[in-house]
């Protein structure tokens, strides 16, 4: 193999140039992911020397890493072509507009929106159909109010041009390595848009900072990085994605979410997302905690047609902190594999884990957490729970937790429980007067107040809403 | 007396130890097909995480262990006489059809390299045989292992209706040099409303590797309960397991293990719900101390047609070291949903209040941990139903504390 050196002198040519009207006549062709794409991707964002050399890098490695397919119980990926993930990236880089009209989206999509009951203008917005200028707008306002007390929030793309040492202290360095796992390699190869957050020492941010209309005007963004640094002392609330989905042309959802939890500092993240149906979503998440710092990851994973997601953290300083709370929710054809990792790496860290799924229709839910606890992490203590719901005998729910103790000095806990939704529960609910289908849905709202409770408001109603639509199956 | 020439394993040792054990040729056979299949197989199945194995089996050296035409054994087989309790050349012998019936019908003869390594070596075991209606208690299997490796193979077979309680005990006995390997293969077919109590205690000296699966087969309103307690050998990896296969069938999975020095456990209970109105409980208790090492994983499986399932799992580990490490995977895969099912594992120390309070009662800090880690056994020897067993397992637990 050359050196990028070389590689640079060859592409950096008329060939080069060529090549780009080639492709983008090709947009269709299963070329799978080359060298060509990547150079591309990084030309067109106009990025440093270093973030070329980083992607070329995650590439390298995503090529020579094997796809996971050995875990028990894993979600299936073999309808997933990795050679077809060219023509996906491929809009990220010409075509930022989203889809060109509303009748472009599926029409489960549409029906979401509609059954939300979120206006005709907004749904539009959300749906990424035209909605870069009003993303630009909600950044700039964002901006206003922080950007006094240092704080930075904008788009990751234009972070690595006007905040190039942060960013380049921290992309896939620390956190998130590509070396982690297939899909973080290839995020780190393709990877386009996302948000980046910056709270400087000892500032509180108030209100959260919401993702909720980025994430859609790029539409495309399949492959998007968060990148969150709270300095010491510091607190914020980040919320991203929302109920908004996805194209149902896109097959491949591989993002990537760095956390940087300084000393003392508070970092909530919370996310809830419902991906269409045809979507892999296979992201990976991390935080790393400063001494004294806390973590808390809110997450609701709806839609996806499989789904393997495993927020982790690593509790590097002594007595930091993570809370993971986290729902599934698992319909027809689809397999949610989901859970936490937590890493308690110094002394007498703390986490508490609380999972609850609901399976239906046909659908799997998995609870895969892995809690380690290294030698020196005295005083240390974690509680795991996991809730598996299930509606009917077509479905499946799994829980399988991993627990290495290293250390004596320690307070480890895991309960799960699995049940159907009770047959005294609905009758009971029937004899005061409600259906089937309401009192099903209120012995779930009931089953997942501990996530809706710590989620702003109008997140906690969209995921009650988004549930009561599963229920109802109008999805389908 | 022991010597270092070890036999290869090939098809000329196995037709020898076939021949000097004057078998039929349809075990010949199966140990020959057992054989030739062990370059395509793997390792048992180990906890796995991206990066790690949980076990590192393939680091051992198994076929140098193994001597089989020099394997020696001191053995105790004791049962009432309604019961059939063969060594297992003389149940080939004696009772053909019923061994060939239900010989590997549990446990694949082929299911790992380690089970096919012992189809294909085994040369000691015991068949245990209750007639249809006979309450049999008390079958005593005491195995004294004196050779470098020894591959035992034990066969249960209830008939309908009959109950038994069979206690096994694997120790060492003469002295060899060097690393050893104890192989135990145990397949329990227990008919219509037979009650099988299986009890085991390992006690094997620290240089003895173990590799032991453990098996049944429930049929309808069938119960087999097993107790396996590990306290010997330098690495473990037992595996117990029942399929509920019959209606209102049920499992108990009571284990016990206290590791100290570098011995490392790998302890498996498993149980898969495959008809209605099953019931499993998994109860395991285990404490480490200095650089021991635990894993253990347990698996409640919930089939399709498991309608009304109840499946409970416990485990708890007590750590007394800061150099030990126990890791622990309690699985639920529930694929009905008329099921009720619970798990739980929790990992501490030895409770520091706890301790104080004795200690303030005048109890020295030594006796103080020692008690505190016998009241912690109590849950599991509770479940002992089997008061020997209960007894000796107390007595092993209560020597290693003062060692």
């Amino acid at each position: 193999m050359s050196s990028d050196q070389d590689h640079l002198k060859e592409t950096d040519t008329e060939k080069r140039f060529e090549f780009k009207k080639e492709e983008s006549a090709a947009v269709t062709s299963d070329k799978g992911l080359t060298e060509e794409v990547v150079r591309m991707i990084s030309d067109d964002k106009d990025e440093p020397e270093w973030m070329l050399e980083r992607r070329l890098r995650a590439l390298k490695q995503y090529q020579e890493m094997p796809m996971p397919t050995d875990w028990p119980g894993q979600p299936d990926l073999s309808e997933l072509d990795v050679e077809e993930i060219v023509p996906y990236i491929r809009p990220d880089v010409d075509k930022r507009e989203g889809a060109d009209s509303w009748d472009d989206l599926p029409e489960d999509i549409q029906d979401t929106f509609e059954k939300l009951g979120i206006p005709e203008a907004e749904r539009k917005a959300l749906s990424g159909v035209g909605a870069q200028y009003e993303s630009e707008v909600v950044y700039q306002n964002m901006q206003e109010q922080w950007e006094e007390k240092g704080v930075i929030f904008c788009n990751m793309d234009e972070a690595v041009q006007e905040h190039e040492d942060l960013v380049k202290e921290h992309f896939m360095t620390k956190c998130v390595p590509p070396s982690d796992n297939k899909f973080a390699a290839l995020h780190g190869a393709v990877w386009s848009g996302g948000s980046f957050v910056y709270v400087p020492e000892g500032v509180t941010v108030e209100m959260p900072v919401q993702a909720y209309f980025r994430m859609n005007s790029e539409g495309m963004g399949q492959f998007e990085h968060t990148l969150i640094i709270a300095e010491e002392g510091s607190e914020v609330h980040y919320i991203e994605g929302c109920s908004a989905p996805k194209y149902g042309t896109h097959n491949l959802h591989a993002g990537g979410v760095e956390v940087f939890v300084g000393e003392d500092a508070h970092v909530q993240y919370s996310t809830v997302q419902n991906w269409s149906k045809n979507t892999f979503n296979l992201n990976t998440k991390r935080a790393i905690a400063e001494k004294g710092g806390t973590m808390e990851w809110v997450s609701g994973s709806m839609g996806s047609k499989a789904t393997m997601l495993y927020p982790s953290t690593i509790l590097k300083g002594r007595g930091a902190t993570d809370n993971h709370i986290t729902i599934a929710f698992a319909g027809e054809g689809q397999d949610i594999d989901t859970g936490a990792k937590v890493y308690h790496n110094a002394p007498n860290t703390k986490s508490t884990i609380e999972s609850k799924s609901i399976a239906k229709d046909g659908g799997r839910t998995n609870y895969r957490g892995l809690v380690q606890i290294a030698d020196g992490a005295e005083g240390s203590s974690t509680a795991v729970e996991c809730d598996a719901l299930m509606f009917d005998n077509e479905s499946t729910s799994d829980t399988m937790p991993y627990m290495e103790i290293q250390e004596s000095k320690v307070d480890v806990a895991h309960e799960a429980t699995v049940g159907k939704i009770g047959d005294e529960d609905v009758f009971y609910l029937q004899s005061r007067g409600l259906d089937d289908d309401d009192a099903k849905q209120m012995i779930v709202s009931g089953f997942i107040e501990p996530i809706t409770e710590e989620l702003p408001i109008e997140y906690a109603v969209e995921l009650n809403r988004l549930i009561e639509l599963e229920m109802e199956g109008s999805l389908g | 007396m022991s010597t270092q020439v070890h036999a290869t394993i090939d098809e000329g040792t196995v037709r020898e130890l076939s021949d000097s054990l004057d078998e039929p040729e349809w075990l010949l056979e199966t140990r020959l097909e057992a054989l030739e299949a062990l370059d395509d197989l793997d390792m048992p199945s180990v906890i796995r995480t991206p990066g790690r194995e949980w076990t590192n089996l393939h680091d051992l050296d198994f076929e140098g262990f193994v001597d089989p035409l020099n394997a020696a054994e001191d053995k105790d087989q004791v049962g009432p006489d309604e019961v059939e309790v063969l060594p297992f050349a003389d149940a080939v012998d004696e009772r053909e059809d019923l061994v060939k019936e239900h010989f590997g019908s549990v446990v694949d003869p082929q299911e790992d390299y380690l089970t096919a390594l012992s189809t294909a070596l085994f040369s000691t075991g015991t068949v245990v045989h209750v007639p249809e209606g006979v309450d049999a208690e008390d079958v005593t299997v005491r195995t004294e292992m004196n050779s470098r490796s020894l591959f035992n193979y034990t066969l249960v077979v209830t008939e309908e209706s009959s109950s038994v309680t069979i206690l096994e005990r694997q120790s060492t006995g003469d002295d060899v040099d060097g690393e050893r390997y104890y192989s135990g293969i145990v397949e329990v077919d227990a008919a219509e409303n037979s009650n099988v109590q299986y009890g085991s205690l390992q006690n094997l000296d620290e240089e003895t590797y173990n590799y032991t699966l453990k098996r049944g087969y429930a049929d309808t309103y069938a119960t087999i309960d097993w107790i396996e307690g590990n306290i010997g050998s330098r690495l473990t990896k037992s595996s117990v397991e029942t399929y509920l296969q019959g209606d209102s069938s049920e499992s108990q999975i009571v284990g016990a293990f206290f590791g100290h020095e570098d011995q490392h456990f790998d302890v498996n209970a498993r149980v898969w719900h495959e008809a209605e109105h099953t019931t499993a409980d998994l109860v395991t208790r285990g404490v480490l101390d200095d650089e021991a090492r635990s894993v253990y994983e347990g698996v409640q499986d919930v089939g399709t047609d498991a309608w009304d399932t109840n499946s409970y799992q416990r485990e708890n580990t007590l750590m007394l070291s800061d150099e030990s490490e126990a890791d622990a995977s309690p699985k639920l895969i529930i694929n009905n949903h008329d099921t009720e099912a619970s798990h739980s594992a929790t990992v501490g120390q030895v409770d520091e209040e706890d301790l104080f309070y004795m200690e303030a009662r005048g109890t020295d800090p030594e006796s103080a941990k020692n008690m505190l880690v016998e009241g912690f056994f109590v849950p599991v020897l509770e479940e002992v139903a089997v008061d020997e067993l209960r007894d000796d397992l107390r007595d092993l637990v209560a020597a290693r504390l003062r060692q």
